[in-house]
Parts: structure tokens; sequence; C-alpha cells
């Protein structure tokens, strides 16, 4: 019989759920829709970026290339081979798999620093090859994706792609779930507590960190490539950011990496605020300055995210026995875990 | 002739590369920290020489009596306030995302001064050039250069020579066994950062001489930085120095037949070259492959 905390877990992740679910019919105008659809977007690419964050504690500020790459993949599958959008979708994710296999043994081989200078270097790189590679990418003057539904009128393209977007993030969701409960996600975690320990202990680390790689670049590749297809116009300043890895790695620590939820929790604040920001100050740099602010705060006062320290401060209030110094005598404590089974 | 006129070029910047990796060594050294808000001081640096000049009409080099003392101690607080602050275990991976944090802040803040706007500054050698066996040099460039190479000389110096010097070297080969010999290594590691910011300060001065500046334009700045301090293996200067000549003279040799985007991956490629065949860097570095 499943116990009282992972019976009210599941209902707390059922109402989540239905709320999500619900949101398109709860969303005044077509406008907050599609500020839905960002902050779906966003949880997407922070959750797929949690896959090498918040298993392996290797800390890619440039992420930014997979969506880049995924995006402009789909959009240049469908314009230059006229390939189906969703197929193009896939067939580009597939790509940025197969690269990313090179890359990460590349970067995987160093860890700390040198790894966070690589996955930066990423993304300027492949800026740079996008900007002057005008002839095939349309460089600055942008790409344009036609859209996948022709038919539809704006606000149905919204909805259609605000459940694409969730339909998305619960795969990336449940793969999640599924390593952490796995073998597979012990050796990685392993790697993030001691990497040294867990080689010496028998763990095949360098194939875990690989395929884990390559997971979080598939998941964020089809992350971008959806948003390719939703948004329609891509420009490579946007598209291979270092922001967009900056705002995953934030809303990926915000939340908490060790957290299933924890990235996606991230992405509702932190992408919520983001189009706030949009709408209140538009073009003004203050959003990169809230950015920075923020992540300076969260890297200073709770490095492990928002879900620890609320229940950090929900155990000192309502449950005092988690303490460390235990006030009850052991025969006590028997007599409580027999009442509890 | 098109070519020696690179050569010179690329020396000349290779100087201010050297000084600014220079920069980001100290703080690898001292602390084991990646800096990458190091060029978004640079560009402060720029910013601040530019409105100097704007405001009062006198040479932007005088502002780095001023900027130089306050970067210093802008350094030394960012190291004791936030830097110690971090948990060991994680100080790396957290360090470069609170120097992100901070990089952002600048760009965001220099975005909302001073708008967005292409900032350039007018001085009245701005267009004299010097004839030099036939390559032609502008003045400028050979003043920011003049200005890389005294403050990297007086770094080396300081280095070398000083009892603080050799109290900095111990703490960057040994934490612990500097500590033992009765080095204030938080101090030390401290006074590094400052060292470390005050070196942005004179190359940040150096660019506004001969550069349109923008708030974003720090993005093109950390990418060869850190390529270039990889490359000379992390934490050491000499190495840096010398990955700084080679790479910058390779750029500028490779913006006749590529054009000045195409010749700019050429760091990216140095930087992938060296992790894929010798991850520890090419000049000297132990420390690399751990950190």
């Amino acid at each position: 019989m499943p116990s009282v905390s992972s019976l009210l877990r599941l209902s707390v992740v059922v109402a989540g759920a239905a709320l999500a679910l619900s949101f398109p019919m709860l969303a005044p105008n077509p406008y907050i829709l599609s500020a839905g659809v960002v902050v779906a977007s966003y949880a997407v690419l922070s959750t797929s970026w949690n896959f090498v964050g918040g298993f392996t504690g290797y800390i890619s500020l440039g992420h930014g290339a997979y969506v880049g790459l995924g995006a402009y993949g789909t959009g240049l599958l469908i314009i230059k081979a006229g390939l189906p959008s969703f197929a193009a979708l896939l067939l580009s994710a597939a790509l940025v798999a197969a690269l990313a296999v090179p890359i990460g043994i590349a970067s995987l081989r160093v860890r700390g620093a040198s790894f966070v200078i690589v996955s930066i270097s990423l993304v300027l790189i492949l800026l740079l090859i996008f900007q002057s590679w005008a002839s095939f990418t349309g460089g600055s003057n942008g790409l344009v994706v036609p859209r996948p539904f022709p038919g539809l009128r704006r606000p149905d393209h919204h909805l259609v792609f605000f459940y694409l977007f969730c339909a998305l993030l619960a795969v990336a969701l449940l793969s999640w779930w599924v390593i952490d409960r796995s073998r597979f996600g012990m050796g990685l975690k392993a790697i993030r507590e001691d990497e040294d320990k867990a080689q010496s202990l028998g763990t095949p680390t360098f194939a875990f960190k690989l395929l884990a790689f390559v997971a979080s670049a598939t998941f964020t590749a089809l992350g971008g490539g959806l948003y390719a297809l939703w948004f329609g116009d891509l420009d490579p300043v946007f598209q291979f950011s270092i922001l967009t890895g900056a705002y995953m790695v934030l809303m990926a620590l915000l939340g908490g990496v060790r957290h299933l939820f924890g990235p996606l929790l991230g992405a509702l604040v932190v992408g919520s605020a983001l189009e706030y920001f949009k709408v209140e100050y538009g073009s003004t740099q203050l959003h990169l300055v809230a950015t920075g602010l923020l992540l300076a705060a969260v890297v200073l006062f709770m490095p492990d995210g928002v879900i620890p320290a609320l229940s950090d401060v929900y155990n000192r209030l309502f449950r005092p026995r988690a303490t460390s110094i235990r006030e009850a005598t052991a025969a006590e404590l028997r007599s409580q875990e027999e009442v509890r089974g | 002739m098109l070519t020696f006129q690179s050569v010179i070029l690329g020396v000349l910047l290779g100087g201010l590369y050297a000084l600014l990796a220079a920069g980001l060594t100290l703080y690898f050294g001292v602390m084991r920290v990646v800096m990458i808000a190091h060029s978004a001081f640079l560009i402060l640096a720029a910013y601040l020489a530019w409105y100097f000049h704007r405001e009062t009409g006198i040479d932007p080099l005088v502002s780095l009596v001023g900027t130089v003392p306050l970067f210093f101690v802008l350094g030394v607080a960012m190291q004791r306030l936030l830097i110690s602050r971090l948990r060991a275990a994680t100080l790396t991976m957290m360090s470069v995302l609170l120097t992100f944090a901070i990089a952002l802040l600048i760009e965001g803040l220099l975005g909302y001064v001073f708008s967005g706007t292409q900032r350039r500054t007018q001085l009245s050698y701005s267009g004299t050039s010097l004839d030099f066996f036939g390559a032609r040099v502008a003045v400028v460039k050979l003043i920011a250069f003049g200005l890389a190479a005294a403050a990297l000389l007086g770094l080396y110096v300081l280095l070398k020579a000083s009892r603080f010097g050799l109290a900095l070297r111990a703490t960057i080969q040994h934490r612990e066994a500097a500590q033992l010999a009765g080095i204030d290594t938080n101090r030390v590691a401290g006074y590094g950062f400052g060292l470390g910011l005050a070196t942005a300060a004179i190359g940040g001065t150096a660019l506004a001489l001969d550069t349109t500046i923008y708030p974003s334009l720090h993005w093109h700045w950390i990418g060869p930085l850190m390529a270039i301090i990889v490359v000379g293996g992390l934490g050491s200067v000499p190495g840096a120095a010398i990955a700084a000549m080679l790479l910058g003279l390779t750029q500028s040799l490779l913006q006749l037949p590529l054009g000045t985007t195409w010749a700019q991956t050429v760091f990216y490629v140095a930087l992938f070259a060296t992790l894929a065949f010798r991850p520890q860097g090419f000049f000297g570095g132990r420390l690399a492959q751990r950190f």
C-alpha cells in the first residue's frame, strides 16, 4: 500500500498537470497564451539541461548551442530538403544527437572550468558560423520557417503548440524520472559526488557522462526545433545566445537540480518574470540586470535551489523531530516506526 | 607588404590579448576561478575612459589614474566578499556562474546608462599613423600596445622581484604549503584578484583608444581570451602570453584571406585542438585537467 506522502506527491503532480493543461482555457487573451508557450518551452529546455547539470554536476553554459542547432536544423530541413515539419523536427534532433557525440567526447575529457569554457565557446563559434554563412542559413536577415498548420488562426496555433510543448515536457520529465531510479542514474549521481571514486569502483564514468550529455542535447534540440516551428522566424543572435544557456542554468538551479520538478518550477518563476520584463521594460537592458542579480543571489544563497530551501524551512517548523539531535529515545522511535508502518 | 602589415598588427593585438590573458590567469591561479566577467570589466573600463574623455576633453589615458586603483579595490572586494563565500567543493562551477552573473549585470547596466549605441573616442591623433618599414601603423594601436607591454612588464617584475610576488606565486603553486610558510593566502588571493582586474582597467583604456565600443562587445573578447588561457595551460602566465601572441598573430594573418569573422574561429579551433590532443595546454600548466 502506498504511503501517505507518496499519495500526496502523486496528487500534487496530477493537480499540477491538470492546472497546466487547463491553462489555455484560463488564459484571458492570445498574448498570455503565447507567453505560456514561451514558459512551457523554457520548462522543456531547463529540464533537458538537467540531464547533464543535475545528474552529473557538469554545468554547461552553452546549451543554447543545441537549441539553435535544433531550430536551424528543423528550419533548414523543411526549406532545403522539403521534409514535412515534424519529420524535419525528429531528423534534426537525431542529427544533433549524432553531433553531440564528438562534442561530448572532446569536452567531457576535461572537468570543471575547462568544460564550461568549451560549452561557452561552442555557442560563440556557432553564432559566428551561422551569421557568416549567410547563403545557407540566411545570416542576420533571419530564416523564415513555414508553419506546420497553415490553416490555423493564431490563437489556435498557440494552443496546439502549448500542448505540444507540454507533451514534450512530459516525455522529458518521465525520462528523467526513469533515469533517476535506474542503475544508470545511480552511476551518474556517483560522478556528481566524486568522479574519481565512482571510476575506481567500476562505474564506466565516461560512457555514462557521454550518454547523459547526448540525451540532454537531444531533448534540448527537440525543444529548439519545436520553438522554430512555433515562432517561425530564426535569427542567429537569438538562437545561438549565451543568454539562453544562462536562463536554463538559472531556472534549473533556482528550482533545484536534484529534483525532478526543480527546473520546471524554476522555469515557471524565471520564464514568467522574463515575459513580464519584456512587457514592462521592452528593449531596455534591465532584464539582463535582473537576470544577473537573480543568478548571483541563487549561487550565493541557495545553490541547492528553492525546493531544498523550502523543505528545510518546512522541516524546521513542522517536523522538529527531523533535527540531528534526537529528543526521543531509541525505544520511542521504534514504537513510532511500528505505528507508522 | 600586406602580409608584413598583418604581422605588425597581429603583434600589436597579441600584446593586448597577452595582458588580458595574464589577468585571467591570475584569477585562475589564486582561486581556481574562471572569471567570465573579465571582459565585461574590460568594456566597463573602456566606457569609463570614453565617458571621461567626452565629459572633460582630457586624453582618455589619464582616466587610468582613477580606473586602475578603482578596479584593484573592486577586485579585492569581489574576492573577499563574493568568491570566498562559495563552498569549496563546488567553487569552480559556482564561481563561473557568479562571474557570469556579474558580466550580465555590467552589460545590462552599461546598456541602461549609456544605451546600446556604438561609441567611439575621437582624438586629435586618431587618424595619424606611422610608417614602419613600409607598413602603416596607427599611432593609437602603438600606444595601446605600449600600454599593454608596460603593464605586462610591470606585472612580471612585481611577480618575480617583490616579496609579495613571491607570496603570490607560492599561493598559486600550493596553497596549503604557502599557508604553512606563514603566508596569509586569503589576503594574497584578494590582491591577486585586484591585480587581475587592474589589467582589465589598463586593457579597457587601451581598447577605448581605437575601437568602437558597445555593451555586448565583451562576448567577442571572452571567447578568445578563454581559448588563450586553455591553450597556454590554465594557470601559466608565460604560457598565456605565448599563446596570446601566437593566436593574435594567426588571427591577424588569416584576416586577409578569410575576412574578420572567419578569422576569429582560429581561437576556437585552437581550443578544441588543445582539448583533443593536449588537455593540459601546450605551454606549461600542470593544473589544467583537474580544474
